[in-house]
C-alpha cells in the first residue's frame, strides 16, 4: 500500500477503473491514460490527436497515482483537484478515473439577442449628468389673460417645473409644437439635449429636440455605433438605466467599394463615389437600427442620440467630408473634432433632431475608434506600460501609460473579421469559432457558435485554423499547404490548394467549408502587419516587447480570442498569457461609454490630444519588420520559444509514434 | 551615447503645448532622437535638461572640412559602423596625388583632367574631390611652386604632403587661405605642424605607424595644443591590418566615445598595391570601410568611374533609396511591336524588373513613372502611382512615336486600376502583367501580344 | 601623457558554419580535393577579433552552351573554348580557382531545351575532366530545374555538389534531391535578410542539415543595387555572429553574372567617355563588385573573367596574410 491508499500490483500491472461506466482494464505502469481508455472502450475527446495541444481530454483522477507532463491547459487549481489531460498522463499504479461521458459544450446563447448590462470600463456617474433629459410637463393652456406664445409657455414651464433655463429649438421642432401641445390636453414630454460637461464654457443652452404628447419619460433610447471598415456594430442603449439592450452587427455596405480605406478613398474620388459611399454606410446603420428597433419594439424616432466611433476615413465618409487628403502626403484630415450633427442632416432614421456625436481622432490613420478604444480600455489611466492592439482592418495599436501614448495604424486587411476569406463570416451563430486538427490523421474538430451546422468561419475560427494547420504540419512555416499529405482534406481546388474544414454534408449551405492557400496568405499578411506594427511602435520609443506589462486586445474576432493560438501564428508576442486581456469591440464600448456618460467626451478629447501618432509609411524599419513577420510564427524563431518547443515536441512524438514527418 | 525618444521625453516639459511645431512632447522627443528637430524649438525646456541633451548629442566623430571654396571635402560626423544601421553621411573625398618632381606641364595636365572629370550617374554628377601635392623634391621652393601651379589650375581642395614643417609652411603660403589638409603631423614634428594648422586655420592630418596607442597619444597632444580639426592616418604595413585599425578607430569613437580617435581617417591605397588595378581594389575597400580621404596615385577614368560609382552606392541612404530617372528604358532592340511595360521609379523595383526583362531576352520598352522613389504597392497606397500619374508618364514620354500598338502592361499588384487607366488613356488597351517580377519573362514570352 | 588604447573586440556568440564542397574518393565522390568555406568567428578579415579559418574562395562560372549573349569583352577572354563545355572546364581549372560553377543553360527552353538525361551526362563529363568540386545551376525555370537537377543529383550521388537555386517558390524538389544524394543546396532569396532566413528554415525543416546549405542572398552589381546586397551580406554575417543558427550558412555570390550584365560591361559604343576603356571596364566592374561583396561577408564569389579571377585571388591573399 502506498500513501495514496491504492494497491500497487507486484507484477507492475495497474488496474484502471473508468467511471461512470465502470469499465476496467489492466495496464503496464507508465501506460498513457488515453491508451488505457481506448482499450477499455471509453471515449475520450482528442481533437488535436493527443498532443496536449487542445486541452479537451480533461479527466478527473479520483484515486491513485499518475504522472503528468506540464502543459498550459491545466491551472494549478485543476491539478490540485486531480484534473489531468488523458493524453499527457501516465499511470503509476491503480487508478480510478472519471471521464465525462460525452463532451459537454454548453454554449451561451449568442450575444446578439441577449440583453445584458455592459459594465462601464471606467468609473462614471452617468446619472449625475445625462445629456438627454425628458420632462413631463402639465401646462396651463393659454387664455386671453395669459396669451404667452406656445414656445415661451413651454419654456416657462420648463423653468418653473424642471428648473431648466435657456432653451432653444429648431424650426422643425417648433412647427409641431402647437399640435402636440393640444393633443393630450397640454400634457407633454419635452426632450432636451444639454451639454453639461465641465468644459469651462459655463452653462450651455439646452436644445429642445422633441416634444411629444403625454408622458413619455418612462423610456429613453440611444445608440452607440462602431463604424468599422469591414464590420459595423450598433448597441441599442436604454439611457435611463445605461443598459445595453441589444446588439446588432453587419458588414459595412461600403465593402463592395473596396476592402481597405485606401480603396474607399480612391472610390470616393470617382464621379459621385463619395456620396455613394455615404449612402452605403447610412443604409447599413439604418438597417441595423431597424433590426434593433424591430426586435425590441422601439420606434426609431424614440432614439434621441447616437454616438459613432470609426477611423478617420469612415468618419469622414459618414459625415460626407471628402477624404481625399487623408491619403496624400502629408496625410491631413479635415478635422479631428467633427461637430455634432443632427440625424436629419445625414438621413439617419432616429429622431431627426437627435444629435450625432463622432469621436475625435488623432490623425488621418488613427481615428475616433482607437480613441474610443483607449478610453474604454483604461490604458490612459494605467501606470503599467500597456500595449493596446485593435485587430481590425485598419489595425490600430497604442503603446503607453498614464503619462504618454503613442499610436500607429497598420493596414492589416479584413481577414480577421472573416472578410476577404473564401468561407469567412462575421462572428454570428453558424460561424465556426474554434478548430482543432488531429496531428496524426489531419482530421479537424470544430465548434460552431449557437450549436448550429456551420456556415462559415469567423475571426477566432480563422485564427485557430491557421494555428492548428500550422502546428499539425498541414501548412509549412511559409504558409504553404503540404500537397503531399495523404488525407482527402488536402486537395487542389480551382483556387489552388485548400484544406477542407467541413464537408458539404455537415454544413448549412451544403457546400464544403475550406481554407485555401490564398486565405492563409491573407491571414498571414494580416497578422504580419499587426506584429510589425507593434514591433516598430515599441522600438520607436526605445523600449522592447519584454518591457510591456500588459497587452489589451480588441477586435471583432468573436466572443474570445485564443491567446495560445494567436501566439502560435505569431500574431501576438510569445509572452506569459496572464499579460493578455481580450476586451472585445472596444470601439463600440467607447462609443457606448460616451453615450451614457457625457463627461467622457472631455476625456476623449484629452486622450486624442495626448496621443502621438507614428506614421509607419515614414518609418524605415516597418518593411523589414513586416517581411520578418511574414512567416509562421516569425522569421526570428527565438522570439517564440514556446512555439518552437511545441513544434519540436510534436515532431518528436510523431517520430516516436512512427508517423513519418512529411517533407 | 544617443538617447532614445522616451529618454529625451522624460527631460522635456510634457505639456504638449505644440509650440515646437510638433503635436506632442513625445513626438518632439522622437524627432530629436532622430536628429530631425532642434532642441531650441522648445521654449520651455529647463537648463538642466538642455545641458543633458546637448552633451548626449555631441558627434562622436568630428566633422572636418577641407578646402574653403565652393568645393569642400566634408568628412566625419558618422554615427554607425554599418550603413544599414542608419546611413553613412559624408562620403570620402577621393583625391589624386601629384609630385613636385613632375614637370609643370605634366602637373597642369593631370590637374586639369582631374578637375574636369565629371560623369552623370542616376541623375547625379559624380566628380573627383581634390588634388594632393607631395613634396617629393625635398625642396621648399619647388613645393611652393607646385602648390601655386595646382592652385592656379583648380578650385578643388588640396592636400599638402610633406613631413618638414618649413617646407609645409612654404606650401601653405602658396595655398593662401584655401584651408588645405596638412599632411602630416608625426611624433617628431607635431608641435610645428600644429602651429601651422593654427596659423593657416587648416585641418591637420596625424600620422603614426606605432599602432593606435601611438596615434591616440599624438592626436591627444595636438588637440590639447588647440588644433581640433584632425584627420588620422594609422599606417601599418599590411592591408588587412589597415582594415583592422580603421575598424578599431571607428568602433572606439562610436561605441566607447573615445575622443582622442574621434576623427575621420585618410588612406593611401597605393601602399598595398603593385598595379593601378590593385590600387583601385584597395581604394574600393577604403570606401566601404571608413576612409575619409583617399589619395590615389593613378588617374584613369576606367578605374576612377567604378570607384565613384561605388562611393555613390555605399553612401546612399538606405532609408531613402535611390530613384531612377522617370524615362523610357530599352532592353534589347525594341521596335514598334515590342511590349511596353510600366513600373515605378524606386531603384530596386527598377533593377528587379530590368533584370527580369533582360533575362527574358525579349526586346522591351520599360516606362518608368515618377513615384517619388516608392515601390509599386507603397506608391499605389500613397497615390503616387495612380491612373493620372500613369497617364501622365505615358503622355510625356513620347512613347507613341516609337510604338505601333497602344497597349500598356501594368504591374499585377495594381490590376484593379486598369479601368481607370483606360479612362485616362483613351484608345489604349491596358493589360495586367504579373505581380512578381520573376514572372515577367514567362509573361513576355507566353502571354503578351501587341493586340 | 601617453594614451593607451584598448583594442575594441566584440564578443560574438556565434560563427559562420563550415560547409565542405566536393567529396574525394574516400568520401564517396571522385573529386581530387575538397573545399571548406565558412567558419569565421568575426567580420570579414578582422583577424584581430576572431578566427577566420578558411579563405573566401573563387568559383569560375562556365556553361554548357556557347554563351553568345555574353559581353564581347568577356567572350574575347575565353576564345573558342566556350563552345565545348569540357574544354572550357579544363581551361577554367588551369586558372587555379577553388571551384567550377556549371550553368546548365542548355536545358532552358530558349537554349536548346535539352532533357535531364543528356544534361546529367554533361555534368558527368565535366566531373570527369576536372578534379575540383562543382557547383551546378539549373536553367532557372522552375519546371526544368526540378526535372534536370533531380537527375543530376542522382547520377552524381555522393559528389557533394552545390546545387541551385532553391527559392521560396520552388525548393522542395531540389532539396529532396540534395537530401537523398548527399549534395548541398543553394538557398536563394531576393536581397532580403528575412526571406533568406525563411528559405533557410524551410529547407532545414525538410531535414537537410545546416552544413549542407549555402545562402545566395542575390548579388547586386556595382551601380545596380550593389549597396543592397552589400548590406544584406553584412546583416547576415552580423546575425550569424550574434548566434542566429538560421543565418549561419556561408554565402555565395554570383558576381560575374551580375557584373557582366551591367551596361558598363556590355556596351562599347555610345557611352560617356568618362567611363574609360571598354576592354578593361568589365573586368574592373566585376572585380570591384567582388571586392565589396567579400568585404561584406561573401564566402564564395562566382566569377567569369580570367583577369578578375587573378585580381580577386590576389586581394584575398592580401586580406588573409597574417
Amino acid at each position: 500500500m502506498d500513501k495514496s491508499g491504492v494497491r500497487k500490483n507486484p507484477d507492475g500491472k495497474c488496474i484502471i477503473v473508468f467511471k461512470p461506466s465502470g469499465k476496467i482494464v489492466e495496464a503496464e505502469q507508465g501506460t498513457l491514460l488515453l491508451d488505457a481508455a481506448k482499450r477499455a472502450g471509453v471515449e475520450v475527446q482528442t481533437p488535436c490527436g493527443g498532443f496536449g495541444r487542445c486541452g479537451r481530454c480533461k479527466v478527473q483522477i479520483e484515486m491513485g497515482e499518475v504522472a503528468r507532463r506540464q502543459g498550459p491547459h491545466l491551472t494549478q487549481a485543476e491539478i490540485e483537484r486531480g484534473v489531468a489531460l488523458a493524453c499527457m498522463t501516465v499511470v503509476k499504479g491503480d487508478v480510478i478515473v472519471y471521464v465525462e461521458p460525452k463532451e459537454v459544450t454548453r454554449l451561451a446563447p449568442p450575444q446578439e439577442t441577449t440583453a445584458e448590462k455592459i459594465a462601464l470600463p471606467i468609473a462614471c456617474e452617468w446619472q449625475r449628468n445625462p445629456r438627454i433629459r425628458k420632462y413631463f410637463l402639465n401646462i396651463e393652456p393659454p387664455t386671453l389673460a395669459d396669451a404667452t406664445n406656445d414656445f415661451d409657455r413651454l419654456r416657462r414651464e420648463l423653468k418653473r417645473q424642471a428648473g431648466v433655463d435657456n432653451v432653444f429649438a429648431s424650426l422643425q421642432v417648433l412647427k409641431n409644437l402647437p399640435t402636440v401641445l393640444r393633443q393630450d390636453e397640454w400634457n407633454v414630454t419635452a426632450v432636451l439635449e444639454s451639454d453639461n460637461t465641465d468644459n469651462g464654457n459655463g452653462s450651455q443652452p439646452s436644445r429642445l429636440i422633441n416634444v411629444q404628447s403625454g408622458d413619455k419619460t418612462k423610456t429613453s433610447w440611444g445608440v452607440a455605433v462602431d463604424i468599422g471598415t469591414t464590420t459595423v456594430v450598433a448597441y441599442l442603449v436604454d439611457l435611463l438605466t445605461s443598459k445595453v439592450v441589444d446588439i446588432a452587427s453587419a458588414y459595412n455596405g461600403q465593402i463592395n467599394a473596396g476592402d481597405d480605406i485606401i480603396s474607399r478613398i480612391i472610390y470616393s474620388q470617382r464621379g459621385d463615389g463619395q456620396s455613394q459611399l455615404q449612402a452605403m454606410i447610412v443604409k447599413t446603420i439604418n438597417d441595423l437600427l431597424i433590426e434593433l428597433g424591430g426586435r425590441n419594439r422601439v420606434k426609431l424616432p424614440e432614439i434621441n442620440e447616437m454616438v459613432v466611433a470609426g477611423n478617420t476615413t469612415m468618419t469622414h465618409l459618414f459625415l460626407g467630408i471628402n477624404p481625399k487628403y487623408i491619403r496624400e502626403e502629408p496625410y491631413v484630415p479635415l478635422t479631428t473634432h467633427p461637430p455634432i450633427v443632427r440625424a436629419s442632416e445625414l438621413g439617419i432614421r432616429i429622431n431627426p433632431e437627435g444629435g450625432i456625436y463622432a469621436f475625435p481622432s488623432v490623425g488621418s490613420y488613427v481615428g475616433g475608434d482607437i480613441v474610443a478604444g483607449v478610453l474604454s480600455s483604461g490604458t490612459f489611466q494605467s501606470g503599467k506600460l500597456t500595449l493596446f492592439i485593435d485587430v481590425g482592418t485598419n489595425g490600430e495599436i497604442v503603446l503607453g501609460n498614464a503619462d504618454w501614448l503613442i499610436t500607429c495604424a497598420c493596414s492589416a486587411g479584413p481577414a480577421f473579421e472573416g472578410a476577404g476569406v473564401r468561407n469567412g463570416m462575421r462572428a454570428v451563430p453558424g460561424a465556426i469559432e474554434e478548430i482543432w486538427v488531429n496531428t496524426e490523421t489531419y482530421e479537424p474538430t470544430y465548434r460552431v457558435m449557437g450549436n448550429l451546422p456551420p456556415q462559415g468561419i469567423c475571426g477566432s475560427g480563422l485564427l485557430s485554423s491557421l494555428a492548428e494547420l500550422f502546428v499539425s504540419g498541414v501548412i509549412d512555416k511559409g504558409g504553404r499547404i503540404n500537397r503531399a499529405l495523404k488525407t482527402p482534406r488536402v486537395r487542389v481546388g480551382e483556387h489552388g490548394a485548400e484544406y477542407v474544414i467541413a464537408w458539404a454534408s455537415e454544413t448549412q449551405h451544403e457546400q464544403d467549408i475550406v481554407l485555401t492557400e490564398a486565405d492563409i496568405n491573407n491571414l498571414v499578411r494580416a497578422k504580419a502587419a499587426i506584429y510589425a506594427g507593434f514591433s516598430v511602435l515599441v522600438n520607436s520609443v526605445g523600449v522592447t516587447l519584454a518591457d510591456v506589462e500588459q497587452i489589451l486586445i480588441a477586435g471583432g474576432f468573436g466572443r474570445h480570442i485564443n491567446i495560445e493560438k494567436a501566439i502560435q501564428i505569431g500574431l501576438l508576442p510569445d509572452m506569459p498569457w496572464d499579460r493578455f486581456k481580450y476586451l472585445g469591440n472596444t470601439s463600440a464600448l467607447g462609443a457606448y461609454t460616451t453615450l451614457v456618460c457625457q463627461d467622457m467626451r472631455l476625456l476623449a478629447n484629452e486622450i486624442a490630444a495626448k496621443m502621438t501618432y507614428l506614421e509607419l509609411s515614414a518609418d524605415n524599419s516597418f518593411m523589414n519588420e513586416y517581411t520578418s513577420a511574414l512567416f509562421l510564427p516569425h522569421t526570428d524563431t527565438t522570439a517564440f520559444p514556446t512555439v518552437q518547443s511545441l513544434l519540436d515536441s510534436t515532431r518528436e512524438r510523431l517520430a516516436l509514434s512512427g508517423t513519418s514527418v512529411e517533407t | 551615447m544617443a538617447l532614445s525618444g522616451l529618454e529625451i521625453y522624460k527631460l522635456l516639459p510634457k505639456t504638449n503645448c505644440k509650440e515646437c511645431g510638433q503635436p506632442t512632447c513625445l513626438a518632439f522627443a522622437m524627432k530629436l532622437a532622430s536628429k530631425a528637430a532642434e532642441l531650441s524649438a522648445c521654449p520651455y525646456v529647463s537648463d538642466e535638461s538642455k545641458a543633458a541633451l546637448e552633451s548626449a548629442g555631441a558627434p562622436p566623430i568630428r566633422l572636418v572640412v577641407i578646402g574653403a571654396g565652393n568645393k569642400k571635402i566634408e568628412i566625419g560626423n558618422e554615427t554607425v559602423c554599418f550603413r544599414h544601421e542608419k546611413t553613412f553621411f559624408h562620403q570620402p573625398g577621393i583625391v589624386v596625388r601629384v609630385k613636385d618632381t613632375q614637370s609643370p606641364e605634366a602637373i597642369a595636365a593631370l590637374v586639369q583632367k582631374v578637375s574636369d572629370y565629371s560623369v552623370e550617374r542616376v541623375g547625379i554628377q559624380i566628380t573627383l574631390d581634390g588634388i594632393a601635392v607631395e613634396n617629393a623634391s625635398g625642396n621648399a621652393q619647388t613645393f611652393a611652386k607646385a602648390v601655386e601651379l595646382v592652385k592656379s589650375k583648380t578650385s578643388l581642395p588640396l592636400v599638402l604632403l610633406s613631413q618638414d614643417a618649413a617646407t609645409m609652411e612654404a606650401g601653405l603660403g602658396a595655398a593662401g587661405d584655401s584651408k588645405p589638409l596638412i599632411y602630416a603631423a608625426t611624433s617628431e614634428n607635431w608641435e610645428d605642424m600644429a602651429a601651422l594648422a593654427k596659423k593657416f586655420n587648416a585641418p591637420l592630418a596625424v600620422h603614426s605607424n606605432q599602432g593606435l596607442s601611438g596615434l591616440a597619444t599624438l592626436a591627444d597632444q595636438i588637440s590639447k595644443a588647440g588644433v581640433v580639426d584632425l584627420v588620422l592616418d594609422p599606417e601599418t604595413p599590411s592591408a588587412n591590418n589597415s582594415l583592422a585599425l580603421m575598424t578599431q578607430v571607428r568602433r572606439l569613437a562610436l561605441k566607447k566615445n573615445f575622443r582622442p580617435l574621434g576623427f575621420p581617417m585618410i588612406t593611401f591605397p597605393s601602399r598595398f598595391a603593385s598595379s593601378p588595378e590593385e590600387e583601385t581594389i584597395v581604394a574600393a575597400q577604403n570606401i566601404a570601410k571608413y576612409s575619409g580621404v583617399i589619395v590615389l596615385d593613378n588617374f584613369d577614368p576606367t578605374l576612377v568611374y567604378p570607384l565613384l560609382t561605388l562611393r555613390q552606392n555605399v553612401y546612399t541612404d538606405p532609408q531613402k533609396p535611390i530613384q531612377v530617372k522617370p524615362d523610357i528604358y530599352t532592353f534589347g532592340d525594341p521596335g514598334p511591336n515590342s511590349p511596353l511595360l510600366i513600373t515605378t521609379n524606386f531603384s530596386l523595383t527598377y533593377f528587379t524588373v530590368a533584370g527580369e526583362i533582360e533575362a527574358s531576352g525579349i526586346s522591351t520598352w520599360l516606362l518608368i513613372a515618377d513615384s517619388e522613389g516608392m515601390s509599386v504597392l507603397t506608391a499605389w497606397a500613397a497615390g503616387k502611382f495612380d491612373a493620372e500619374k500613369i497617364a501622365k508618364a505615358v503622355k510625356t514620354s513620347n512613347i507613341v512615336d516609337k510604338i505601333g500598338h497602344r497597349k500598356l502592361v501594368l504591374p499585377g499588384f495594381v490590376a484593379g486600376m486598369s479601368g481607370e487607366v483606360e479612362e485616362e488613356l483613351p484608345g489604349w488597351k491596358i493589360a495586367v502583367g504579373p505581380r512578381e517580377a520573376v514572372d515577367i519573362s514567362a509573361y513576355l514570352k507566353g502571354i503578351w501580344t501587341p493586340n | 601623457m601617453p594614451v593607451t588604447v584598448e583594442t575594441p573586440i566584440e564578443k560574438w556568440n556565434g560563427k559562420v558554419r563550415e560547409v565542405t564542397l566536393g567529396a574525394t574518393q574516400a568520401e564517396g565522390g571522385t573529386r581530387t580535393s575538397t573545399v571548406t568555406v565558412g567558419g569565421s568567428a568575426t567580420l570579414p578579415f578582422l583577424h584581430f577579433e576572431g578566427s577566420v579559418p578558411h579563405r573566401p574562395v573563387i568559383a569560375i562560372q562556365i556553361q554548357d552552351v556557347d554563351p553568345q549573349d555574353w559581353s564581347p569583352a568577356l567572350r574575347a577572354a575565353w576564345g573558342d573554348t566556350t563552345k565545348d563545355v569540357v574544354a572550357w572546364a579544363k581551361k577554367a581549372a588551369e586558372l587555379g580557382p577553388d571551384l567550377i560553377a556549371l550553368n546548365l543553360r542548355s536545358a532552358h527552353p530558349d537554349a536548346g531545351n535539352r532533357g535531364a538525361d543528356e544534361v546529367a551526362q554533361t555534368v558527368k563529363s565535366v566531373l570527369g575532366a576536372v578534379g575540383l568540386p562543382l557547383i551546378v545551376y539549373g536553367p532557372g525555370v522552375a519546371e526544368k530545374d526540378n526535372d534536370v537537377l533531380v537527375r543530376v543529383a542522382e547520377v552524381t550521388a555522393g559528389e557533394r555538389l552545390a546545387i541551385g537555386l532553391c527559392e521560396q517558390g520552388n525548393y522542395r524538389t531540389i532539396v529532396a534531391a540534395c537530401l537523398a544524394n548527399g549534395h548541398i543546396a543553394i538557398a536563394r532569396a531576393p536581397i532580403d535578410v528575412n526571406i533568406q532566413k525563411q528559405i533557410n528554415i524551410l529547407i532545414n525543416d525538410m531535414g537537410l542539415p545546416l552544413d549542407r546549405i549555402l545562402m545566395d542572398p542575390t548579388t547586386g552589381a556595382l551601380g545596380y543595387g550593389l549597396e543592397y546586397s552589400y548590406s544584406v551580406l553584412e546583416r547576415l554575417r552580423l546575425s550569424s555572429l550574434q548566434g542566429d543558427g538560421m543565418t549561419q550558412m556561408p554565402t555565395i555570390c554570383t558576381v560575374g553574372e551580375e557584373a557582366w550584365r551591367a551596361k558598363e560591361s556590355k556596351v562599347s559604343e555610345g557611352v560617356p567617355e568618362a567611363w574609360g576603356n571598354y576592354a578593361e571596364r568589365g573586368v574592373i566592374w566585376e572585380t570591384i563588385t567582388a571586392t565589396t561583396q567579400l568585404q561584406a561577408g561573401a564566402d564564395i564569389v562566382v566569377l567569369r573573367h580570367p583577369k578578375a579571377v587573378g585580381l580577386i585571388r590576389k586581394t584575398i591573399d592580401l586580406m588573409m596574410a597574417q
